[in-house]
């Protein structure tokens, strides 16, 4: 191929051809789609029918942090080991922002923080009964983090640096922990007690928006940031 | 209540992820933890075995809910196997990374840990799912873990092989999500054996079935989509190599397994098993011809694993034939997962010995051999006569049960490229063991590092003995497989 391959349009008649499969794929896709029956068994008033005993009244929640809770605490942990990815692969990060400490930055940034930080509380205690929850509260916080970072209020020798692990990893902690834990009290795995099982999502909730929130500006910066390694002077290192 | 055999379930997915965590929060220790781990999430898995074979197969309903509202795991025969084919092969694999990772650099050890014990956890939890979006899930953790690891030791070959990895896993997951949409929407729920007892061959389901296993197809690197498996299971660190080529591949086999013996049985006697077939037939032809023609030992073991992942392909048709003896194709066709795993695993650790202490695997440079790294050349000797089938080993045990089954089944064709693979197999072993047991004099052995951390040597050793010794042993591991693994009939039944 040359180099200017992906400026080159022509229909070559081995396009023509991709095309023509492309075609064929969409096309027998939508026709089994069409072909689809009214399905043979109803999950939904199911789900519905337990909404009592899942302890919260968002079917949403119900399904994700109790009912599925275990998909749920696996994707939590996707999204812990796709951080743990980049980082052995990435090394040391550049912070993207070398930008001088803007004025008008920093004031937007000091109204906000306190109102995102109450807002994503909100979503979180929201999730029980309406929509939100844990995923849209850490968006929300991981945001304030992403701002935070462009701002440059978060420098090198800031103390919260230690903390960057602990606070990467919570969320799946307490969800192994809870899930775990009431096994071995007697219970299932991930069966929370009937009465409190609204505490122990709310919970879960927290420690996973934690996670999520940091998880989603460590990815904005895109390698180990400088000190959150505890391989001090060790972890650039080839061989 | 839960009962003691169903905490294993859980556990053998908890143990590896609590060790993943620790070995993540305890960078300068990640090494001690993960050792332990390692021995502790084996254990468990023997723990579970135990109790399989006791008290029969498992079910543990997470959350109390049951089926199909909440998400079942499931211990079997089939399951239980391949768990203690992970365990065995890890802990193979944990000890030799003491010894590799032991002489690279922190970043290295602190990273492998964490990621081999994500992999560990993401094998164990597909094993055990009985449903099919959490399988979706744990697809997504293995080949997250996979592709990390891959590009782990950072040069640009590796990285790119990662890159590619990762864009042929990803269009794979996708592929398999899809035909979990078209199951979820035609037929109302998600686990296995409730699909299972509704599942008709309508078109919605075919489709699915056609997405899901060109998905899991891209995954297993069936031919002709390999392309991605030799760079990547060459570039990556010999213990990563030998993980991905023993285990990680059969994870998105096994799935393709269950499903069509199960939620797709009604298909069975569609084409679709003898396009399966087929293509099992072009893995083995090309994966050994290409295996002839590689110039390194990496890349060779790489293109066996292509060949030798067509056997698993090659008697779908029988497995799916209501007339023939479907539980004795199933038990080829796991023995030979097994076999397979343990031999390649042994050969890629013997193959990362070989560079380590030569500072390359080019197969020219291992003349006579054998006199410095006796450990390293039997091992690799031994897994080659379990690949070739030789009779006593795993791998000959393996393909014999195969060959029965196609004999009796009538399918000649089958039969001739059994043997065939088997004398192209010799050929590519003999590539590597024939040079490397040749007599020369000393001054000619240009050895750079001869000394291998015996936690290497012994490891790779071991998985080697372990492939000739299952040979021996066919008789109980079969009978674990007999334990409520659920096979139906499909077609007009």
């Amino acid at each position: 191929m040359s180099d200017n391959s992906y400026d080159d349009v022509r229909l070559t008649p081995a396009r023509r051809f991709v095309l023509a499969m492309m075609a064929l794929l969409v096309g027998g896709l939508a026709a089994a789609v069409l072909s689809i029956e009214e399905e043979v068994i109803e999950l939904r008033d199911l789900a519905l029918g337990n909404l009592e005993a899942s302890g919260v009244g968002n079917p949403v929640t119900a399904v994700l942090l109790n009912y599925r809770s275990y998909d749920t605490f696996l994707e939590v942990a996707v999204l812990l080991l796709a951080l743990i990815g980049i980082w052995a692969v990435a090394k040391k990060a550049r912070i993207p922002i070398k930008s001088p400490n803007t004025p008008v930055l920093i004031t937007f940034e000091r109204l906000f923080m306190p109102l995102m930080i109450v807002s994503g509380g909100y979503l979180l205690w929201l999730g029980a009964d309406r929509t939100g929850g844990a995923f849209q509260a850490g968006a929300v916080l991981g945001a304030l983090g992403v701002l935070w970072v462009a701002a440059s209020l978060w420098t090198p020798n800031d103390r919260l640096r230690r903390l960057t692990r602990p606070a990467l990893v919570v969320g799946m902690a307490a969800f192994l922990l809870v899930g775990g834990g009431m096994m071995l009290l007697g219970g299932d795995f991930f069966e929370y007690p009937r009465e409190d099982a609204k505490t122990w999502i709310l919970l879960i909730e927290t420690a996973a928006t934690i996670s999520i929130g940091i998880t989603l500006v460590m990815l904005f910066i895109g390698g180990i940031p400088p000190n959150a390694d505890q391989n001090k002077g060790e972890s650039g290192d080839h061989d | 209540m839960i009962l003691e055999s169903e905490i294993w379930l859980a556990l053998v997915v908890l143990l590896p992820l609590a060790g993943a965590i620790l070995t993540f929060m305890a960078p300068r220790y990640a090494p001690q933890i993960g050792t332990v781990s390692g021995v502790i999430v084996f254990g468990a898995v023997v723990a579970l075995t135990l109790a399989v074979v006791e008290s029969d197969a498992t079910r543990l309903t997470v959350g109390g809910w049951g089926a199909p509202l909440g998400i079942d795991l499931v211990a079997d025969g089939l399951s239980t196997l391949m768990l203690l084919m992970t365990a065995v092969v890890g802990l193979a694999i944990t000890a030799y990374a003491v010894g590799y990772f032991g002489e690279s650099s922190a970043h290295k050890r602190a990273y492998f840990w964490p990621l081999w014990l994500f992999l560990w956890a993401s094998m164990n939890a597909l094993f055990l799912s009985g449903d099919v979006f959490n399988l979706y899930v744990t697809l997504e953790l293995l080949s997250l873990a996979a592709v990390a690891l891959t590009a782990l030791v950072g040069q640009p070959a590796a990285v790119q092989a990662a890159m590619r990895y990762m864009l042929v896993g990803l269009a794979g997951s996708l592929m398999y999500l899809m035909g979990v949409a078209f199951l979820y929407a035609e037929i109302g729920v998600l686990d296995i054996m409730a699909l299972a007892s509704v599942s008709e061959a309508t078109p919605p389901v075919f489709v699915s079935a056609a997405l899901i296993t060109a998905g899991l197809m891209m995954k297993t690197a069936l031919f002709p989509l390999h392309f991605w498996l030799p760079p990547a299971h060459a570039n990556a660190a010999a213990p990563v190599s030998a993980l991905l080529s023993a285990l990680v591949v059969k994870g998105s086999f096994y799935i393709l397994l269950r499903l069509w013996l199960t939620v797709f049985a009604p298909l069975g006697d569609t084409f679709a098993p003898y396009v399966l077939s087929a293509l099992g037939i072009g893995a083995i032809i090309w994966g050994s011809i290409q295996a002839l023609r590689q110039p390194s030992i990496k890349l060779l073991v790489a293109y066996s694993t292509v060949a030798q992942l067509g056997y698993l392909f090659l008697l779908i048709p029988l497995l799916m034939d209501d007339g023939a003896d479907r539980q004795a194709v199933l038990s080829g066709i796991v023995y030979f997962m097994i076999a397979h795993a343990m031999a390649k695993s042994a050969a890629f650790l013997s193959a990362g010995n070989i560079l380590h202490a030569l500072g390359n695997d080019r197969i020219t440079s291992i003349i006579g051999m054998s006199r410095k790294m006796p450990l390293t050349i039997t091992a690799f000797a031994l897994a080659g006569i379990s690949l070739v089938a030789l009779p006593p080993s795993a791998g000959f045990i393996a393909k014999w049960l195969l060959l029965n089954e196609a004999i009796d089944g009538g399918q000649w064709l089958l039969v001739v490229v059994i043997i065939a693979g088997g004398l192209l197999a010799a050929g590519y072993v003999m590539r590597v063991v024939g040079p490397a047991f040749r007599q020369v004099a000393d001054d000619q052995l240009a050895v750079a590092n001869p000394v291998v951390p015996a936690s290497m040597a012994w490891s790779a050793l071991g998985l080697a003995i372990l492939a000739i010794v299952l040979g021996f042993t066919g008789v109980y591991l079969l009978d674990v497989l007999d334990i409520g693994v659920v096979i139906l009939t499909g077609g007009e039944a």
